[in-house]
């Protein structure tokens, strides 16, 4: 299995503070790639350095076999990686059809934003019933659904997911992970950093878990869900 | 019907001041459009951008000295001066821009109010360019194109025609691709990255204009004044003016700042007029009541009142 995305050793420095120390990952193509830890572990700076938010002070971060470490985020965004960051981040006082528009900026070709808006909305048909509505107007689900489909109109090669369960309802955490899944049969690798253990590991194929800034544990996800090492480390217990 | 009464309004106030004749109200009239201009220009970067710059004296300044400078140097008239100044502007604008742009937050707005102060200390102990004195301009009119008018009138129409060319670049601007993303970077900066947009060019974009409009701003405020130091065109209140004008009307909405200007100007010539040169402390507690005022109450500015409406019962 080739890997679409290889980040080696990764480190990332904030000034004098580590926020990752020495983060090693592969993402196999058409895979579901899971990040799990405690709340510092590391888990969205790691993101956050493959999306070109904050540049990485040492390591590398293969992309279909470029280095793409210390590039601009639009760049990578144009490359195909997307990402949905944590707590969402919309553009409140926008509808959401501009939202969604929003994500299409890195296409070249205008017309293909159109046919990305087809594909979001034939996904989450909420969000085509509520295309003039003000994003800030969404329930908790909905923002999720809007910042999924927002990451998506860029067409990605490989989808980031930060936290895509917090704050949810259960019911709604359940209909976010069928479209997950309906995502990934597509084709579309996933990379996603979750708290919530089960739920990751059952979506997952592979699984890292993070612990300050270095990867600790490793495997397949079936085999993580039986690991109580994994239920330790998680909840931050030395 | 909409258009044609605003249409018939803006010719009424093009028509006031010369119907009016009084020069002391013509001068005032002609000092708002000139206050509304460098706050217009500070409006694209500060308000639609929302990079708050409190240094942008320094622009204005680059050109009301280069307009007095070429006339110094070459006996020009000091309107030839303006695209040097612009120049100036937009090399300044990316000296600051580059660097600070590439950081969030407040960054760029201790840039700004670092690098205008630095500028003014040099300004003021450069002999080339007057030091502490000053430039003057031509003392006697040479001709027409020396732009020097004993009547406000011919300023006050001057000015009106550059500000409606801003607004009108300012309405282009907020409707365009530019605009747009201008939009969501004001917002969430953040977001607007990590969705892929070129957060760092559409900011420089943004900047580069404000700069250059600002530039003009100080070439026509060095025409009509015909004397400039670095108090009266570096000095910070210069970039703290346009900060409140624009924040007084509405920063980010096309005529927020001509409504900040329409207000603010009065005001400031009514208590110079009442308080003389013993009242000169008094601007900066004028604007210190301002700006506290519109944090306090109406952060949006003052066109946020058009838009409020009552909430309905239910």
């Amino acid at each position: 299995m080739s890997a679409v995305l290889s980040v080696q050793h990764l480190a990332v420095r904030y000034g004098d503070l580590v926020g990752v120390a020495d983060i090693s990952i592969a993402v196999p193509a058409g895979s579901v790639v899971a990040l799990l830890g405690a709340n510092g572990a590391g888990k969205t700076t790691t993101l956050n350095a493959i999306a070109g938010l904050v540049p990485p002070a040492a390591g590398r971060i293969a992309w279909q076999g470029r280095d793409i470490a210390g590039r601009p985020a639009h760049a990578i965004v144009a490359q195909g990686l997307a990402l949905s960051p944590e707590g969402w981040r919309l553009f409140v006082q926008q509808s959401v059809e501009q939202n969604l528009r929003l994500g299409a900026t890195v296409l070249a070709d205008r017309s293909r934003a159109a046919a990305m808006l087809e594909r979001v909305y034939a996904l989450f048909p909420r969000l085509a019933e509520r295309r003039r509505q003000r994003a800030g107007t969404l329930s908790g689900g909905e923002r999720q659904m809007l910042a999924l489909g927002r990451a998506l109109m860029s067409d990605p090669q490989l989808l980031m997911l930060d936290e895509p369960s917090l704050g949810l309802a259960p019911a709604v955490v359940e209909r976010m992970y069928e479209a997950l899944v309906q995502l990934n049969e597509t084709g579309l690798p996933l990379l996603l950093a979750e708290q919530s253990v089960e739920l990751a590991l059952e979506l997952a194929d592979y699984a890292y878990v993070l612990q300050t800034g270095r990867t600790v544990l490793e495997g397949p996800a079936e085999e993580l869900a039986g690991n109580t090492e994994v239920q330790r480390i998680y909840m931050g217990i030395a | 019907m909409r258009i044609g009464l605003g249409v018939a309004a803006v010719v009424l106030l093009l028509a006031a001041p010369a119907a009016v004749g009084d020069p002391f109200i013509q001068r005032v009239a002609a000092l708002v459009l000139l206050t509304a201009i460098s706050a217009s220009a500070w409006n694209l970067i500060g308000g639609y951008a929302g990079q708050v710059s409190i240094g942008h004296a320094v622009f204005f300044g680059a050109g009301a000295y280069a307009s007095l400078l070429v006339f110094k140097l070459f006996a020009w008239p000091p309107i030839a001066g303006a695209p040097f100044g612009i120049a100036v502007s937009l090399v300044l604008a990316l000296l600051i821009g580059v660097p600070t742009f590439r950081l969030r937050g407040h960054y760029f707005s201790m840039a700004t109010i670092a690098v205008a102060e630095l500028i003014r200390i040099v300004v003021g102990n450069w002999p080339l360019l007057g030091a502490a004195v000053g430039l003057m301009g031509p003392a006697v009119p040479r001709g027409l194109a020396d732009l020097s008018f004993l009547s406000p009138l011919p300023y006050f129409y001057i000015f009106a025609a550059v500000e409606a060319a801003l607004l009108w670049v300012t309405w282009a601007m907020a409707r365009s691709r530019t605009g747009y993303y201008l939009r969501a970077v004001r917002a969430g900066e953040r977001a607007a990255l990590s969705l892929g947009v070129p957060v760092l060019r559409y900011k420089l974009v943004a900047l580069l204009l404000s700069a250059g409009f600002t530039a003009l701003a100080g070439s026509l405020y060095a025409v009509m004044v015909g004397y400039v130091d670095p108090e009266s065109v570096l000095g910070i209140l210069v970039s703290v003016q346009m900060v409140i004008v624009a924040a007084l009307g509405g920063a980010g909405t096309l005529f927020g700042p001509v409504l900040g200007a329409v207000i603010l100007v009065p005001v400031q010539q009514a208590t110079n007029a009442a308080f003389g040169g013993s009242g000169s402390g008094l601007t900066y507690i004028v604007y210190g009541a301002i700006i506290l005022a519109i944090a306090r109450f109406r952060p949006g500015g003052l066109l946020e009142l058009l838009h409020w409406r009552p909430r309905r019962a239910a």
